[in-house]
């Protein structure tokens, strides 16, 4: 059971998976906004050493980083070729070629968002990893969010595979009959069609079913709804949330404020 | 008098007026956002990474979107919300794939314009919205164009609403102009957030233009003025292809598409 008063120590710090998501929210969203408004490389990269040890600790590291390298190594190149190679405000060239020019500023430019970008998408990534989809329904039905959110939400997440699994079986059955797949575009056109309509024509059978078989079990009535699952949380969270909740606004307005070092818009 | 008792019209009253300001308080976000970026275009894009720019920019335009899917979701009936998961991981997929690829392209709204054309524009909208939202447990880079997704969701079902997928050849057009509106919308996210874009293939675009010597801002959105109507079109198209290629027992299904006339041939009920 893990129930409120289960075997862990009620007090201390919470063991990583004992961490309530609405807290881990709280803290990425904040980590988020202070990385994103102070805009500077060293806190940047403190938050990102920070998320390295987090998830260390949580055992995601492996998945987290390598899912951030996929979406990070294609944007550092975008960001290289666009600031590093072409940025019209720079002044000290390090190399040209053409109209290519490489200047300090312009990866200088470069290197900055792609820290901010990385704290983005390190975070998000360590959150959506360290979240189990069960949980999200829990804490739906328990703050009362409306059903379909929690629905589509979780059931997207678990549906991917079946629909893949699908397609793969569609596209085998496809070739069996002579499908051509062939690399011009009318065939690519062709086999497209002939894979996409009848997806979509099961999954759309498969959708009127379940959308019966929710009705009938009342879905997105009025009635309040209850979990049987307990969702991890403690009342040092819930002091951490609300701190958090509040001094976030605080920290904005002072950092942006008159007077002080912010960069106001 | 006594018939108010029997429909219980003041709870369903006062539910329907918190959806509608939800939905104001939502469309004000997202075009208070956009308009202030625009008119405040900061002087400090290109002398750092403009931080309180990024700050607006990401949090108008997400709470914006959460707040329309909010007010939207519970509208819309159960056939409806059971079909968005499928649009969306059709969203994914698509868009994983082709943001992998050298194309400067996306083809990640086919599901949401599907939802728009079957369902209407705020199932549309909600669709475009949650996309980009669930689509960022995989890659959070997509997560600050959620309001771009919806805007996207609800010009699709305005465009279905309004006739132009009963002639296929109006169908590129309505994705033409969606994309323009698309790219104008999206254009400052990527400038402020990303400061630029995240693929290599629209970098290409932008960095061409900066080249030029272009701005940073007007450089993205002349990139997203040739990316998004293109893309649009070819999605419009794809999707006129798939629902005319469905029964017509299935489309029919929908109450929007009866009772719009969205397809040729589908009459009132």
């Amino acid at each position: 059971m893990c129930g409120a008063s289960g075997s862990w120590p009620e007090a201390g710090i919470p063991r990583p998976g004992r961490i309530s998501p609405l807290t881990g929210l709280t803290a990425v969203v904040a980590a988020i906004v202070v990385t994103t408004a102070v805009g500077h490389w060293s806190l940047s990269l403190a938050v990102l050493l920070a998320a390295a040890v987090a998830t260390a600790a949580a055992r995601t590291a492996r998945r987290v980083w390598s899912a951030a390298a996929l979406i990070l190594l294609p944007f550092a190149a975008s960001l290289l070729l666009t600031h590093g190679l072409f940025f019209p405000e720079g002044h000290t060239v390090l190399w040209a070629w053409g109209p290519a020019r490489l200047t300090v500023e312009g990866l200088g430019f470069a290197g900055a968002m792609l820290l901010r970008g990385a704290v983005l998408v390190v975070l998000l990534l360590a959150l959506s990893f360290s979240i189990r989809p069960a949980d999200v329904m829990a804490l739906s039905a328990k703050y009362e969010v409306p059903a379909q959110l929690a629905f589509v939400l979780c059931s997207t997440l678990t549906i991917a595979p079946d629909i893949s699994r699908r397609a793969q079986r569609i596209r085998e059955a496809q070739q069996l009959r002579g499908l051509h797949t062939g690399t011009s575009l009318p065939a690519r056109a062709a086999s497209f069609r002939a894979l996409a309509v009848p997806l979509l024509l099961s999954v759309m059978n498969d959708a009127g079913q379940r959308a019966a078989a929710l009705e009938v079990r009342g879905f997105g009535g009025p009635a309040a709804r209850t979990s049987l699952r307990e969702v991890p949380d403690s009342r040092l969270q819930a002091v951490f949330r609300w701190t958090v909740a509040a001094g976030l606004p605080v920290f904005l307005v002072l950092w942006f404020g008159p007077g002080w070092g912010g960069s106001a818009p | 008098m006594s018939s108010s008792s029997l429909t219980l019209p003041e709870a369903g009253q006062a539910a329907t007026r918190n959806r509608r300001i939800l939905e104001i308080l939502g469309a004000a976000a997202i075009a208070g956002t956009y308009i202030y970026l625009v008119l405040n275009q900061p002087a400090d894009i290109a002398s750092g990474p403009g931080s309180a720019s990024a700050l607006i920019a990401l949090s108008g335009f997400l709470a914006g979107a959460i707040l329309l899917v909010v007010a939207v979701l519970p509208t819309l009936p159960t056939t409806t919300v059971v079909l968005i998961p499928v649009a969306l991981v059709l969203n994914i997929v698509m868009g994983q794939f082709v943001g992998s690829t050298l194309v400067p392209f996306y083809l990640d709204a086919i599901g949401t314009v599907l939802i728009a054309v079957l369902a209407g524009p705020a199932a549309g909208a909600a669709t475009g919205a949650l996309s980009s939202i669930v689509w960022s447990f995989f890659n959070p880079t997509v997560l600050p164009f959620a309001a771009g997704a919806a805007l996207i969701g609800f010009l699709a079902g305005l465009a279905a609403r309004h006739g132009f997928f009963r002639r296929f050849y109006l169908a590129p057009v309505a994705g033409f102009i969606t994309g323009v509106l698309a790219g104008v919308v999206s254009a400052p996210v990527a400038a402020f957030v990303f400061g630029g874009t995240s693929g290599l293939a629209t970098g290409a675009i932008v960095s061409a233009f900066r080249a030029m010597g272009d701005s940073l801002l007007a450089a993205i959105t002349k990139q997203a003025l040739i990316s998004d109507p293109m893309d649009k079109a070819i999605v419009f198209t794809l999707v006129a292809l798939l629902v005319y290629a469905l029964p017509r027992r299935l489309t029919l299904q929908f109450p929007f598409v009866r009772r719009f006339r969205v397809l040729a041939g589908s009459r009132d009920s």
